[in-house]
């Protein structure tokens, strides 16, 4: 039964909450390269750092990194080659990687789909209302080349631009805190929420949107930075909650229907 | 009988000055002694600059309570066995010393070129030292820092950049002792406006101090070679630059 706990045992359950989640670490290690395989941020044979590089990056022990990369090589997105030349290569399939992706989708609720966005959209939207107080003209500058560099011709170059600009106009923010939270959400978060970059309009949709923040953030106005940034993320969870929804829905059919 | 000691804009934008100048000097010392070494006449390799840059680099951000990063960058090809390169270390109380790591392959996503970033561009261009920041220097170590550089020229030939960077917070704790001792409101800013400290709270390490005429007061400070700046606001408040730092003390 639902009971409303005192502020002293709230505020105690804050102290001792577990320090993570409780997912085995090298679970997550291997999620996060995953979800930078699938969604195009690590490239079709690129070799990865080697399992003493990777576990001194990601602050893990040397055996998480091993454990880490064999469940990646079970999973058949990884290929390691020994020998002098030899090391851990990204192995892209794009119709596995589709698969797992939508696997993820139906793997969460649509409450939870829509809490991710409301944390999304709470950094997000709070750094570009920031940044629009605090950009220098250099600071405008660097968001303009990103911008003009971001290539919407596939699904990873509109990610990786979508990353960049998030990220420059969190730092644009003047907030360490900000920054820390929104690299760890984009990785966290980023393949799923911006699934919808597989089609071509949503594409165009995150160039008009950084036309837009930039326009506010030049003219020093933070309730339209902050609306640009929310109008897109809830365009990117609509099309999400839309996606899982189908997935749902052909799941229930059976095998052979229609799609 | 006791009396509150009262310091004088003048005396507190020395005091900022000698702070940074305090680092500028100890760079200066580095880029002396690379510049040397750069001028030889056989080939220049990464192999052979990196143990000289780790040799001031590692004592800098061990033993001074200033500096958490310190090293050398390249102009790109001026190494015969590295195009782009970085030899800079970082370190920070309890976490140990260690290098930056760096992404030299051009064709990589995570690829910066660091031509583009203020702390090499503006040495680049201009000849002269600069300091950048604050800034979150999310390439490197997600805190806030500002990085002083200096470039090393020879024969007109910019063969790259010798720096330190500093937490801003270690900074304020220096500075804000003597803004406290001025009878007025202070702040620290850069040559853009952005506030480094300041006294008053309404007023946010990281914001841009928007006041009637400042950015045009600030002008001189964004030159390569700064003239000194007193001068009066519109609205009553006094800009005065710190030394040649780069920084102002806006009072009032």
């Amino acid at each position: 039964m639902p009971r409303s706990p005192g502020h002293r045992d709230a505020t105690r359950s804050v102290v001792f909450a577990p320090l993570d989640d409780g997912t085995a670490r090298a679970e997550l290690v291997a999620r996060r390269l995953s979800d930078a395989i699938v969604g195009g941020l690590l490239r079709d044979g690129e070799r990865l750092p080697s399992e003493a590089e990777l576990a001194r990056s990601l602050g893990v022990a040397l055996v998480t990194a091993r454990d880490a990369l064999e469940s990646l090589r079970d999973n058949g997105m990884v290929r390691t080659v020994r020998g002098r030349d030899g090391g851990s290569f990204v192995t892209y399939d794009r119709e596995a990687a589709a698969r797992t992706l939508d696997a993820r989708l139906q793997g969460h609720s649509r409450i939870e789909l829509r809490d991710l966005s409301v944390h999304l959209s709470a950094i997000a939207g709070t750094a570009a209302e920031l940044a629009a107080e605090r950009a220098s003209d250099d600071d405008l500058e660097s968001l303009v080349g990103i911008h003009e560099e971001a290539d919407l011709t596939t699904e990873g170059g509109a990610r990786r631009a979508v990353l960049r600009f998030q990220l420059e106009v969190a730092a644009i923010s003047q907030s360490p805190r900000l920054v820390r939270e929104e690299v760890r959400l984009q990785s966290e978060a980023g393949p799923l929420v911006w699934l919808c970059l597989r089609e071509e309009e949503y594409r165009e949709r995150t160039a008009v949107a950084r036309a837009k923040t930039i326009a506010a953030i030049r003219e020093v106005s933070p309730t339209d930075a902050r609306a640009a940034i929310l109008d897109l993320i809830e365009d990117a969870t609509e099309w999400l909650i839309d996606e899982k929804l189908r997935l749902d829905a052909g799941a229930a059919r059976p095998p052979g229907g229609l799609r | 009988m006791t009396t509150t000691v009262l310091h004088t804009p003048a005396r507190a934008a020395d005091e900022v000055a000698s702070i940074i100048e305090g680092l500028y000097a100890t760079v200066d010392v580095w880029r002396a002694e690379l510049a040397g070494h750069l001028a030889a006449p056989e080939q220049l390799s990464a192999a052979r600059i990196d143990p000289l840059v780790e040799a001031f680099a590692v004592p800098a951000v061990t033993d001074d309570p200033l500096i958490t990063g310190a090293g050398f960058v390249a102009a790109p090809g001026l190494l015969e066995d590295a195009h782009w390169h970085l030899a800079w270390w970082l370190g920070s109380p309890g976490s140990g010393v260690r290098r930056l790591a760096t992404v030299d392959d051009e064709t990589s996503d995570q690829f910066r070129d660091y031509t583009a970033l203020e702390w090499w561009r503006v040495p680049f261009r201009t000849g002269a030292r600069h300091l950048t920041g604050p800034y979150v220097d999310y390439l490197c170590t997600d805190d806030y820092t500002v990085t002083l550089t200096v470039p090393i020229v020879a024969d007109g030939e910019f063969l790259g950049v010798v720096g330190c960077d500093a937490l801003v917070e270690r900074i304020e704790s220096r500075l804000l002792p003597a803004l406290s001792a001025l009878d007025a409101p202070a702040a620290i800013v850069n040559a853009a406006g952005r506030i480094v400290t300041a006294t008053d709270a309404r007023r946010e390490p990281g914001a841009i101090l928007r006041l009637a005429g400042l950015t045009e007061a600030l002008a001189p400070l964004r030159d390569a070679h700064p003239i000194s700046v007193a001068t009066q606001l519109p609205g009553g408040e006094s800009v005065r630059s710190c030394g040649a730092s780069g920084l102002a003390l806006i009072v009032g």
